[in-house]
């Protein structure tokens, strides 16, 4: 491979993993939202403190995989917890109460991480075995970023499953479509939109864990990256896992092309395609009118 | 024979010192001053940090300061102390209660007939505009402060300087460094911008390469996306034409604040061949973009002002932050040959390791109290002078001695205020890091190193503040006609 193709091709894949990101972040809001209909404004809370749970576990454990392994739960618990005792007894209240509920819980989760791991930056080494670069047809790749292609796809493999092929995806998404329904038939629904929200946060925290080795572990770290997660569902259609996925991708490609070709524009592009999309479908890439 | 023996070995004595001064850069330094540097052009100082005056420091610690009150002088301590740039507020507030417990233990300052304490007060500006305007507002009107003093960004600075300049209260800069600051159409009497500026970090970065190192000849030029960005670009391509017409700029980019992804922009640069990267990133973009160019196999030296926080060079380790090269507002080449700094250093260290057990100030980011934390604390420090020889909180007695004023400060570092627009004049420490092994050349005190897991300050040269003066806008009146000296 010359070195121009092999620049286009490195950029195609730094698209891709950065796309693999923001589908992990994305994915778990668009979960929440599009199975219980909140717009879950913690849910970049939520994947910062999993950067710290996974800062901490390394720490205590210097084992990378367990921090993989445990810092999303960590995150999802505490994600149950938020809508078990606080949410659930919101919902009645309408939109506008959940809302506030998820801005002050973000702000608590904010205030909380400054006090228990301050305001420095934290580092998280990646795990020696993905260090180091890989050669794809004479191209040299950061094996870190190829596992987060793969890792994005092992989970994107497992939602779909979950979702669309087990008995739990259909009563989630009947539930969706017809709560009282289901309900009816014996069904506790509540405790199944807990799970929702569980694994919404999980999904969050796999990210948060993700993303560690390459970004600072810091108390920004959720205004960093929360907000072009929540481009993504705006532009993907709130509730769509497909349009999770393809706007996360579009949006990788259109930031690192962006800077290949049009450098100065590279910082409005996804925010310039965001706003076309949504001109010509309001309700999203693949969002349902409603 | 003995004799011509005697002789030749004196003679080779003589020879080896010799030889040291010539190749050791730092070395040079101290033989003389500097053509252009403030130490010729500034032979004797108004004031200087005496450290044999300092207070009793034993028990200071930054999470626990003891705050005076009743009739003292209230200082605001305007930065973000919540949201994202929390950190800089903790970098700030350490050298601000460290002044204060300084001066306080000393008895305070002998101001308007009497000695009065100081009084330090967080303003937390959060990094927004509109906080930024009510704090200041409250600050000046509830709380009577005598100085308003910023900050980190100069969205914020400007605010502080136009709220000192309403109601007629001092106003001062050490935090920010854009240049329009103290233009013509935002100088304010009022405030004074005794932090440096993007012109001079550009122009001194330009010197170093063109006129010192001579080596790399092509830049890449990446910086953030705001005017502190782009001020310090253009600064470094005035200075390239100025001192290194033969250097080329390949490829120069500007990315947002606080980026998730600098891959698109390290495959770009590595395709350029770029032998330099050229930044002013901040944190944690500086973090990030290290860390992952290291991640990416791009080993390129950064040519930077604050890739310096030393827990993510930590990160990156000794291999991935060997080359860097920093440009320093408070470093000066042989600072830890000069015994009145060795104690004052030594006095920080030690509490540090000894008594600053809570976080922040616990971690190694606040270890020696070097870079942008020696700045600002010595800031404080000059700032206090200026108030001390007024004799008064008196604004306009205050301006009148701080206009033309000269000041040491504890490493030597000697900077100007410049009367015409209120901007500091300064040299410039530009160093390059080295392995632990290698920084004795620097850090010539034990361990003779600053950090083991990391490549910190090495061999180290000075830019003379000739080279790099403070850009200066000729609209403004009362600079028409004058020079960079503001002569």
């Amino acid at each position: 491979m010359d070195a121009t193709t092999s620049m286009y091709v490195a950029q195609g894949i730094h698209g891709l993993a950065y796309g693999m990101v923001l589908f992990l972040i994305a994915s778990g809001l668009n979960v929440i939202f599009g199975m219980m209909g909140i717009l879950n404004l913690a849910h970049g809370a939520f994947f910062m403190l999993s950067a710290y749970f996974c800062y901490s576990v390394l720490n205590l454990t210097g084992n990378f995989w367990l921090a993989l392994l445990l810092a999303p739960l960590f995150t999802a618990f505490f994600g149950i917890i938020l809508e078990r005792f606080f949410l659930r007894k919101m919902h009645a209240m309408g939109h506008m109460g959940e809302l506030i509920m998820t801005l002050g819980v973000s702000l608590v989760i904010l205030a909380a991480v400054k006090i228990f791991w301050g305001t420095e930056n934290l580092p998280v080494k990646m795990p020696p075995i993905l260090e180091g670069m890989v050669s794809l047809g004479g191209l040299e790749y950061p094996v870190y970023r190829l596992f987060i292609i793969g890792l994005a796809g092992v989970v994107l493999a497992i939602m779909t499953l979950l979702l669309y092929k087990t008995r739990l995806g259909k009563i989630v998404r009947a539930a969706v479509s017809d709560r009282e329904m289901v309900n009816a038939l014996g069904i506790n629904i509540p405790v199944v939109f807990m799970v929702v929200f569980g694994v919404g946060t999980w999904m969050a925290g796999v990210a948060g864990v993700v993303i560690a080795p390459i970004l600072t572990v810091f108390p920004g770290l959720a205004d960093q990256v929360g907000m072009d997660a929540f481009l993504v569902v705006i532009t993907g259609g709130f509730g769509s896992l497909l349009g999770a996925v393809i706007v996360s991708i579009i949006f990788g490609l259109l930031s690192s092309y962006g800077v290949q070709f049009l450098s100065q524009l590279a910082p409005v592009v996804m925010v310039g395609f965001m706003a076309l999309v949504l001109a010509i479908r309001p309700s999203g890439l693949f969002g349902v009118k409603e | 024979m003995k004799c011509i023996g005697k002789s030749v070995l004196i003679f080779l004595c003589i020879f080896s010192l010799f030889s040291l001064t010539i190749y050791s850069p730092s070395t040079a330094m101290a033989a003389k001053a500097i053509p252009g540097s403030m130490a010729e052009k500034v032979p004797k100082v108004n004031a200087a940090f005496d450290v044999n005056k300092m207070g009793n420091m034993s028990d200071f610690d930054p999470s626990n300061p003891i705050i005076p009150t009743g009739d003292t002088i209230k200082i605001a301590v305007v930065w973000p102390f919540s949201g994202p740039g929390a950190l800089n507020g903790e970098i700030a507030w350490i050298g601000f209660a460290w002044v204060a417990h300084d001066i306080n233990k000393r008895g305070g300052i002998w101001v308007d007939g009497k000695k009065k304490l100081i009084e330090m007060i967080k303003a937390d500006s959060m990094s927004k505009p509109d906080q930024a305007k009510k704090i200041c507002e409250r600050m000046v009107l509830q709380e009577k402060v005598n100085i308003l003093v910023g900050t980190s960004g100069s969205n914020i600075q400007k605010i502080i300087n136009e709220t000192g300049a309403t109601h007629k209260v001092l106003t001062v800069n050490i935090g920010s460094l854009a240049d329009e600051l103290n233009d013509a159409t935002n100088f304010s009497r009022y405030n004074f911008m005794s932090s440096d500026s993007t012109e001079q970090i550009g122009r001194a970065m330009a010197y170093f390469y063109g006129q010192i190192r001579k080596k790399e000849k092509k830049f890449y030029i990446l910086c953030q996306d705001y005017s502190f960005g782009h001020g310090l670009a253009e600064g470094f391509k005035t200075g390239l034409k100025e001192y290194y017409p033969e250097a080329q700029i390949v490829g120069e980019d500007y990315h947002k604040l606080f980026l998730t992804d600098f891959a698109p922009y390290l495959t770009k640069i590595k395709a350029s061949g770029a032998e330099v990267i050229y930044t002013g990133d901040w944190t944690p973009d500086a973090g990030n973009l290290l860390k992952q160019s290291r991640q990416t196999g791009i080993m390129t030296p950064f040519a930077n002002i604050f890739m310096d926080e030393p827990i993510m060079l930590h990160e990156v380790g000794v291999e991935g932050t060997k080359g860097l090269m920093h440009i320093d507002h408070y470093n000066m080449p042989n600072m830890f040959k000069n015994p009145g700094y060795v104690k004052y250093y030594s006095i920080w260290h030690k509490l540090w390791e000894t008594k600053w057990k809570t976080a922040p100030f616990n971690s190694t980011l606040f270890a020696h109290g070097t870079g942008t934390i020696g700045s600002w604390t010595q800031q404080i420090y000059w700032m206090l002078s200026v108030v001390e020889r007024a004799k008064s909180t008196d604004p306009e007695k205050v301006i009148k001695v701080w206009e033309g004023d000269t000041y040491k400060f504890v490493n030597g570092r000697i900077i100007k205020m410049r009367a015409c627009d209120h901007k500091a004049i300064q040299d410039f420490e530009i160093a390059e890091y080295v392995t632990p092994e290698q920084q004795k050349v620097y850090f010539s005190i034990p361990p003779y190193h600053w950090f083991t897991g990391a490549s910190g300050p090495g061999p180290a040269w000075l830019v003379p503040a000739a080279k790099a003066l403070p850009w200066i806008d000729q609209k403004l009146e009362r600079c028409a006609d004058k020079n960079g000296w503001g002569e």
